[in-house]
């Protein structure tokens, strides 16, 4: 894995087409689904060869050359749950290979950069369409960059990948209409991993919209006033919502997409259902348009339980996404009926369950200090027995292990750091507790603070994932067994997220994920994120940050030097990245911030339900949000044998 | 009478105004707001948002104001008939509920047909075959049948299906009508999918309606009137039904309005376990993730049919029973 790594990471990042593309296109023979073959037939779509791009994508299958056809059956929560689509399309102008260690082209045909990464140069494919038939081109980009991006109303904050050194935005410019090219004021390393992940995610906008279509919604090409009467019909306050609506493809079906399939209902409906996009620009290596499924329908469930009951009985052809690992065993036993079979994509690294301390706690200052305390925390982690978690908790599944990136992964700080302070040893916790002082006990065996109060530490758990309360509980066990009184409270999530940013938590059992990708998106691990994005932490490290050291509490050292790996990291080459990496997660595992429980196993979307009929899904597949998984697996080459 | 309707019709717009009230402030009690909710939720799919991001958002969503100017935004809107935008749909909260409406009123109709239907005739049999064998079973399903939450009860039996049928037995529609356009394979599919949950629904309501009216028919049977029609010879069912069930049903129909604003809910925690597309689900979630002009503009109207349904109780049961009065 290290190896591709680095090819990908390599300096001037040269990403083109593989041999069987170039030979297809020679071929210049494609194929086409036969109810488009129909359109085509009726003279109501033009032939498929005008339809591809000169170079199309080629999409390597995971077993054979699929056969057309077929509805894929998926399950969704409502429209909080557009990620689900994001996933499923992962429509980006590059996305991250299965493994999620390479980054490959999509939409986009290739990417360079200058040697000393400032200049940064996308070529779009040449004759590529939205799924209107309207060109694809620069302009699309640019549209992005100078009216919505750089226009403080849709985007009141410029993302940090997109700014200068002095939070300017970087310059983006049309060269001909199949380049852009972007040019920073410092290096910009991690440029195509940023890249990979500008696909319209969450609520914000792809980095490529479809011009032709939004300017009629956009006040620098249509008249306020007009727009003022479309948002009122709409109900809209405001521009920027109707705005906002209609370039977000999962909840208005007229807008042109460039995914594999496009819209025809709305997430909001009961059924949202996408359909093969005649223009989509791959094909296989058989020279055969993608997506080979027709049609992808997601169903609404109200409840996740009836959604999993829903999967058990066979109801859906491939779903990850909302499946609860407790559910594994009964999935299993159901495997033998012959409806599906049952795929574990374990997690990206990092721990599945761990529990955050907050070090900045001063709701109660003697308890805070203690928290605050490395040693302590050191105590908190040998008394956990984490083999016990694993069996009870993650059904055997996963390893004991910090939070840190996977083994193989060139981020892997080395196993000592990854299993450090996991061994189950109590009487070592009870040795290093005695010698901070905390000697005294009371009747019940639970030890005095120096104020001569017992030592109560409550554990916060919000039952996002399963197996979490009891996890919690089990911990809350253990430090009962080297005397510490610990309580656990299970909290709604909003209320739990309310307290976080409040600094009221003492502790809080989350998961530690993305652990693979420390110097992109919303880092956990970066102090300047805040509550809002981190776990509890410190919240009042976020404060001094945000204050000039006015208010809040100061990062200690080890925290200060994890913000100064990540600025290395967004400008040095990939050795450099590897070795800050390396370097944050020694420094993270070591301090003990969170105490890493089981990791790597399929809790967060992990457990595949797959129609038996079903095929090209990867049997193993790194599995994480920054991967859209199962986006990264290339959906568009799944297929139904009949 | 026509002065006492009038009266009760003038004080609605007040009552109105007083819960949208209630309902606004308890929407607004839980900690966080829809936002917070918004980023929890993505977290637990390990995804985030800039504090920038959210800030700019609430802003755009007038979270950011006291609940005072949130609430007379939201009551400017209601008086200009306007139930506002749904935060997390980002559509009008009227077409959220209107499409919504027809399965919810046809669930729950059918629903009250079948509890009737059952009710009454099993009421009737066991109050005149008092202490009989079928009187006896009744009497244990029925008992049965108040005291299961009609969710528990819903939750069995999907089970059973699964288990020893292999059907999944959630929503209304096969996969393959779903979204389909109304045609009559798509009512048949319907039809065949809908009396489960109508069953279930209605069971609760069935018991404990037979058990009432089997009380109240009983209480009748022993009256001086009753025997004197049994003496001069009149037929035992003509006579029953004619003069006892008609005095028995009063209370019944003292609560048949109840039924508007259920008609309009949608039994929320059945539909939401059975995956059952109605307004239950829709509150569910509003509440959920604090959608709170969605879950307002569904209350609202949720306490303005009670209201209705009150008064139209009161009027069938001046209409059924020439001895109430409305007293004036």
């Amino acid at each position: 894995m290290f190896k591709k790594f680095a090819v990908a990471l390599s300096v001037c990042w040269l990403l083109t087409l593989a041999g069987p593309g170039s030979a297809a296109a020679q071929d210049a023979k494609y194929h086409e689904a036969p109810a488009l073959a129909e359109l085509v037939k009726a003279g109501k779509l033009p032939p498929v060869e005008q339809r591809l791009p000169e170079q199309p994508l080629v999409v390597p299958v995971v077993e054979k050359i699929g056969e057309y056809g077929g509805v894929w059956r998926r399950a969704f929560l409502g429209p909080a749950d557009a990620n689900n689509y994001v996933r499923v399309v992962y429509d980006g102008l590059f996305r991250f290979s299965p493994d999620g260690a390479q980054i490959e082209p999509k939409l986009a045909r290739s990417a360079t950069s200058s040697p000393d990464f400032k200049v940064w140069t996308i070529e779009l494919r040449k004759g590529s369409r939205w799924s209107d038939g309207a060109p694809f081109t620069a302009d699309d980009i640019i549209f992005w960059y100078k009216d919505v991006i750089t226009n403080r109303d849709l985007t009141p904050s410029l993302p940090t990948w997109m700014s200068n050194s002095d939070g300017s935005a970087a310059k983006v410019e049309k060269i001909d209409d199949t380049t852009v090219r972007f040019t920073y004021d410092r290096p910009a390393t991690l440029f195509l991993s940023e890249l990979a992940n500008q696909d319209g995610p969450d609520q914000s906008f792809a980095m490529f919209l479809p011009a032709h279509y939004l300017k009629q919604f956009h006040p620098a090409h249509t008249k306020m006033e007009d727009l003022d009467r479309l948002a009122q019909a709409a109900s809209f306050k405001s521009w920027t919502q109707l705005f906002t609506a209609k370039a977000t493809p999962a909840s208005n079906p007229e807008r042109p997409t460039m995914a594999a399939w496009l819209p025809v209902s709305r997430i909001s409906d009961p059924v949202f259902t996408i359909r093969r996009n005649p223009y989509y620009i791959g094909v296989d290596p058989a020279g055969n348009q993608l997506p080979y499924v027709d049609e992808v329908r997601f169903t609404y469930f109200a409840d996740q339980q009836a959604l999993n009951l829903a999967a058990i009985a066979g109801d859906f052809d491939m779903q990850a996404r909302h499946i609860q690992m407790t559910n594994y065993p009964v999935l299993k036993e159901q495997e033998k009926n012959g409806k599906y079979r049952v795929l574990i994509w374990p997690t990206f690294g990092g721990s599945d369950a761990i529990v955050a301390i907050n070090s900045t706690y001063t709701a109660d200052p003697v308890l805070g200090r203690l928290l605050a305390t490395k040693d302590f925390r050191v105590a908190l982690s040998y008394a956990i027995n984490r083999d016990e978690i694993r069996e009870s908790a993650f059904l055997g599944l996963g390893e004991a292990r910090q939070p840190v990136p996977a083994p193989g992964h060139p981020y892997f700080p080395g196993a000592e750091w990854a299993t450090k302070y996991t061994e189950f040893n109590p009487d070592l916790a009870n040795k290093m507790l005695d010698a901070l002082g905390l000697t005294k006990r009371d009747a019940d065996g639970t030890r005095l603070m120096e104020n001569g109060k017992p030592l109560m530490v409550e554990i916060n758990v919000v039952p996002a994932f399963g197996a979490w309360p009891d996890v919690g509980q089990l911990i809350a066990r253990d430090w009962q067994a080297v005397g510490i009184k610990a309580v656990v409270q299970i909290r709604e999530r909003a209320l739990a997220l309310t307290m976080r940013v409040a600094n009221q938590l003492q502790t809080e059992v989350w998961n530690e994920d993305t652990t693979a990708f420390p110097f992109t998106g919303n880092s956990k691990l970066d102090m300047r994120n805040g509550p809002v994005q981190q776990l509890t932490v410190g919240p009042l490290y976020y404060k001094w940050l945000t204050t000039n050291g006015k208010e809040g509490v100061e990062p200690t050292e080890p925290l200060k030097r994890i913000m100064q790996l990540i600025d290395t990291a967004r400008s040095v080459g990939q050795d450099g990245q590897v070795a800050a990496a390396r370097e944050l997660f020694q420094i993270w595992a070591d301090n003990v911030y969170e105490i890493g429980t089981v990791g790597l196993t399929p809790m967060v979307q992990g457990v595949v339900v797959v129609n038996t009929k079903m095929h090209n899904v990867p049997t193993t597949l790194s599995n994480d949000w920054p991967l859209r998984t199962p986006g990264n697996a290339r959906t568009e080459q799944f297929f139904f044998a009949k | 009478m026509t002065r006492y309707i009038v009266q009760r019709l003038l004080l609605l717009p007040f009552l109105l105004l007083v819960y949208s009230f209630v309902i606004f402030a308890i929407i607004h009690a839980p900690p966080g707001d829809f936002l917070t909710s918004y980023v929890a939720n993505l977290a637990s799919s390990g995804s985030t948002i800039t504090a920038e991001q959210l800030n700019a958002l609430r802003h755009e969503y007038g979270l950011d104001q006291p609940f005072v100017v949130q609430y007379l935004y939201w009551l400017r809107d209601l008086l200009h008939g306007n139930l506002g935008l749904s935060l997390e749909y980002q559509r009008p909260n009227a077409d959220l509920i209107r499409e919504q409406l027809g399965m919810t009123v046809a669930l729950a109709a059918m629903a009250f047909v079948l509890t009737w239907l059952i009710a009454v005739p099993v009421g009737i049999y066991s109050a005149t075959h008092q202490r009989s064998v079928l009187d006896h079973i009744f009497t244990v399903i029925n008992y049965v049948g108040v005291a299961t939450p009609n969710f528990m009860l819903a939750l069995i039996l999907m089970w059973l299906a699964f288990a020893y049928f292999g059907l999944s037995i959630t929503g209304l529609f096969s996969p393959a009508y779903a979204d389909a356009p109304w045609s009559m394979a798509r009512v048949v599919d319907l039809l065949e999918h809908i009396w489960l949950p109508a069953l279930v629904l209605g069971i609760g309501g069935t018991a404990r309606l037979a058990r009432i009216m089997r009380a109240n028919l009983l209480d009748e049977l022993n009256k001086p009137y009753v025997v004197t029609a049994r003496a001069k010879g009149m037929r035992e069912w003509r006579l029953v039904l004619r003069y006892p069930v008609r005095l028995a049903l009063n209370p019944l129909i003292s609560t048949i309005g109840w039924y508007l604003p259920q008609l309009f809910s949608g039994s929320l925690i059945v539909a939401t376990v059975m995956n059952l597309p109605n307004i239950g689900p829709l509150l569910l979630r509003a509440l959920v993730s604090q959608d709170m002009y969605l879950a307002g503009g569904i209350l609202l109207i949720y306490s303005f049919l009670t209201i209705v349904g009150t008064l139209l109780s009161d009027i069938a049961l001046a209409m059924m029973d020439p001895r109430i009065r409305m007293e004036t």
